[in-house]
């Protein structure tokens, strides 16, 4: 195949999301291969500088996974979280990056079932959308 | 002088006389037509250099920054209002600070008013609603509400939110029924030309970090462009890189911004930066209803938290 | 090389000529020009159907940018083991066939001079600006209404100088009156089929009375007679520079802005298997500019900055290569400082600072004896 693979970058909490994927993953659960998974201690640590520089490095689509509302390990980390994911969603969807090619979710470490479905709906939307080529440092 | 200028040199003379501050910070004139100059007084000969006028553009809050003593200082209502953000995110205290309040009627726009002319402008006089401007071969009468700043139009606290004294009287506050059309108007773009939009929009910018360094709100240690281990983001002329820069300075105002504009008044270019931050006024105003510095008391919207925050673009 | 007074050349150049010489110019030479653009003009390579907009008063940025881009990659090498240059630095393909810059003012003409020095010493060639530098042939046009803010003649240059110039073309309404001044200047008149010889003598005279009202209307001057014999030392003292230093914004607009400011900053970026060397402008108000890796920083506060940059232009510059002022008046940096800083007054206070009398240094030598 000489298409150009697509590339999600799924930045995952330490504390949950993480352990969702490894869980999907002894569990033989099928899921996209299109998903590079960086593991992150959570979800507040998330800022738009990493997505950013996701895309400008190349990636085609973001994901964003961390633990429910009120289950954060730091109790409130994902709560700032949220607040700062739409601010950032909808200032990328003003500059004319789709918003369909940031993901968020919220996914315990007993849900794997849930994992392997976000999984599957995050490459369901980006790979129809092709490489993305937009916030791309183009080749110095 | 003008009746405001002349309170605030008389405010300034008795704070600066009665030791009730170390300084003063205010503007001066400047020496080209539609300048001014942010200038600190220390001492009551100073303090009666001070002017007002409809150049005082830039942002006083921004000169606060690490400073010890106990200041005096001149503040308009957005200056007012990024004093109150300093406060809250504990730069300065309040008790440091004696702020001389100027209502205020709303600066003008000096690229806009050197745009109808084709010659250069040698000098320009103001009145009270209106303003005189001369070039080699005409002389032409302006009216001030015909050429405010974009941000100065929409404007709805044109009042100071905090102060000690006030250097005239209040101001009636404009009630405006939508304050965000700027906004709406590049949201009603499709995606391509959104992109378009502000590809050309920073099509000029040189990096010259003007906007970021008129901002009271950028006063970061170091700054993610300045970072080298890792670089965040390259520091040529690369458009990627350029927008990079920009969204991230903007992103970082977000719930801070007062729309004060002092990052378009300082941009050599021209350039209309407020176009990114201004989508995040409206955002975090339509979602958490809220408006930088009008008090502090509160905590800033990417400070706090409500459980029942909208996540529903949220799997 | 500069051409004797005695053979002066004056060509008359009909502006109905004009678009159609500088097409056939465009044959031989890449043309740079100011081109008007949104609420300014900038100075740009000119593509085939533009054309440099004569009538412009001054671009926000100097022309300096023909020689010396605000990035511009040096070397370039790549970790692909197949290709020849693998881990090896190589200067990349650099063009430079003949270019000529049209329309640049007397003064940012000499300012190329000024950066010359830097860039083109006895011990260091810059290979970038020296080449670019060969290839460009300087086409100036004469100011006949200078900009209020236009200070040349007194910072060393003119409405109608002619230093750093290979042609002076002088604005007459209906023609143009272009002086040779090079070589290189006739070489590009040629080849742009401009070759309407007017007495030289005549000509002249017409282009004298118009210096002569062009420096007339110049409004703005600056002192700088005394700089020269005053101590470093003193001025480095002198009790102005916290107060002009106050509003500084630690930006880098006058020096982005400034025809004369040459220092640049290396910085190497890498993606995927090549890595790039660029040289970017870079500047010294911002407190990054001399910050060591050690993390000490020898001008970490603004004062010692601000001092840094107007002392080096109106002092240090003089005092190292003995050729007037690194400024030459163009205006540029007080119109776009975000908070007029105006190099003008500076200069003034310079120029006019005497010291308290009774140097305390005086009164610790007579302790010690």
């Amino acid at each position: 195949m000489t298409e150009k693979q697509i590339k999600i970058v799924a930045f995952l909490c330490n504390w949950c999301s993480y352990g969702a994927a490894d869980l999907a993953g002894v569990s033989r659960m099928q899921y996209s291969t299109d998903i590079r998974v960086i593991r992150v201690p959570c979800s507040g640590r998330i800022d738009a500088k990493l997505i950013l520089a996701a895309f400008r490095e190349g990636a085609d689509g973001v994901w964003v996974s961390g633990c429910h509302p009120g289950e954060c390990h730091y109790l409130e980390g994902n709560y700032y979280a949220r607040r700062k994911f739409i601010l950032m969603g909808n200032l990328m969807e003003h500059m004319g990056i789709d918003k369909n090619r940031v993901h968020f979710s919220w996914i315990s470490s007993a849900e794997a079932t849930k994992f392997a479905k976000v999984a599957r709906e995050v490459a369901d939307t980006i790979v129809p959308m092709g490489p993305n080529d937009r916030f791309v440092k183009k080749a110095v | 002088m003008n009746t405001i200028t002349k309170n605030i040199q008389e405010l300034a003379v008795s704070l600066l006389r009665d030791k009730t501050v170390d300084i003063v910070i205010g503007f001066k004139s400047g020496t080209v037509p539609m300048s001014s100059v942010p200038f600190v007084a220390k001492t009551t000969e100073q303090a009666r250099t001070f002017i007002w006028d409809t150049h005082c553009r830039l942002n006083l809050a921004n000169y606060l920054t690490g400073r010890k003593e106990k200041i005096g200082i001149i503040a308009k209502g957005c200056d007012s209002r990024n004093i109150a953000n300093h406060i809250i995110e504990n730069k300065i205290s309040r008790e440091q600070l004696h702020i001389i309040g100027v209502p205020c009627s709303g600066m003008v726009d000096k690229v806009k008013i050197a745009s109808e002319f084709t010659e250069e402008i040698i000098e320009y006089t103001e009145q009270p609603d209106s303003f005189v401007v001369k070039t080699a071969s005409q002389t032409k009468t302006l009216l001030k509400k015909d050429y405010l700043r974009a941000n100065c139009s929409t404007c709805m606290h044109p009042n100071p939110v905090i102060y000690d004294q006030l250097a005239a009287d209040r101001v009636t506050e404009p009630l405006i029924e939508n304050q965000f059309a700027d906004v709406n108007r590049i949201e009603a773009l499709s995606r391509d030309e959104k992109w378009q939009h502000f590809d050309d929009l920073l099509q000029d910018c040189i990096r010259c970090y003007a906007c970021r360094n008129a901002c009271p709100l950028c006063y970061c240690p170091t700054c993610f462009v300045d970072e080298s281990d890792p670089q965040w983001v390259g520091k040529g002329t690369d458009t990627t890189d350029i927008r990079t820069f920009h969204f991230l300075r903007a992103y970082h105002c977000a719930g801070r911004c007062t729309d004060c504009g002092a990052c378009v008044e300082a941009c050599p270019m021209d350039i209309n930066v407020r176009d990114f931050t201004r989508k995040l006024n409206k955002d975090v105003f339509d979602m958490y209803g809220w408006e930088a510095g009008l008090d502090i008391k509160n905590r800033p919207p990417l400070d706090t938290f409500n459980p029942d925050d909208p996540d529903e673009f949220i799997k | 090389m500069a051409i004797e007074d005695t053979n002066m050349e004056i060509i008359k150049i009909k502006k109905s000529d004009w678009a159609g010489g500088i097409d056939k110019s465009r044959k031989t030479y890449h043309l740079f020009g100011p081109v008007k653009h949104k609420n300014h003009h900038i100075f740009r390579q000119l593509e085939n159907n533009i054309y440099p907009d004569m009538e412009y008063m001054s671009s926000v940025l100097s022309p300096k940018s023909v020689l010396f881009p605000q990035s511009q990659k040096i070397l370039v090498t790549s970790a692909d083991a197949s290709g020849k240059a693998c881990h090896i630095f190589t200067p990349p393909e650099q063009d430079h066939t003949p270019r000529a810059v049209i329309g640049i003012r007397p003064c940012d003409a000499k300012a190329v001079q000024l950066v010359k020095l830097n860039f083109d010493t006895k011990e260091y060639q810059d290979p970038y600006w020296c080449s670019a530098f060969e290839a460009t042939t300087f086409v100036g046009l004469a100011v006949n209404t200078p900009s209020v803010l236009d200070f040349s003649t007194s910072a060393g240059s003119g409405p109608f100088a002619q230093e750093g110039l290979d042609v002076l073309l002088v604005d007459c309404k209906d023609h143009y009156l272009a002086k040779i001044l090079s070589q290189k200047g006739k070489e590009f008149l040629n080849t742009a089929g401009f070759n309407e010889k007017e007495d030289p003598k005549a000509a002249d005279q017409v282009i004298q009375q118009m210096k002569i009202s062009a420096e007339k209307a110049i409004c703005s001057v600056i002192q700088t007679q005394h700089l020269k014999k005053k101590t470093v030392l003193e001025l480095y003292e002198a009790p102005f520079w916290e107060d002009i230093a106050f509003s500084c914004i630690s930006c880098g607009t006058c020096a982005y802005v400034c025809p004369t400011c040459w220092c640049f900053d290396i910085q190497d970026e890498t993606q995927g298997k090549t890595a790039v060397r660029f040289r970017n402008w870079d500047t010294c108000m911002p407190a990054l500019f001399t910050r060591h890796s050690s993390g000490h920083n020898p001008r970490g506060e603004k004062i010692q900055r601000v001092r840094q940059r107007f002392m080096h232009k109106l002092k240090y510059f003089d005092d190292k290569y003995d050729q007037g002022i690194m400024c030459i008046g163009c205006g540029r940096c007080v119109e776009k400082c975000p908070v007029n800083i105006d190099i003008r007054d500076i200069c003034n206070l310079m120029n006019a600072y005497k010291p308290e009398k009774e140097s305390d240094a005086g009164e610790i030598k007579g302790e010690i004896k």
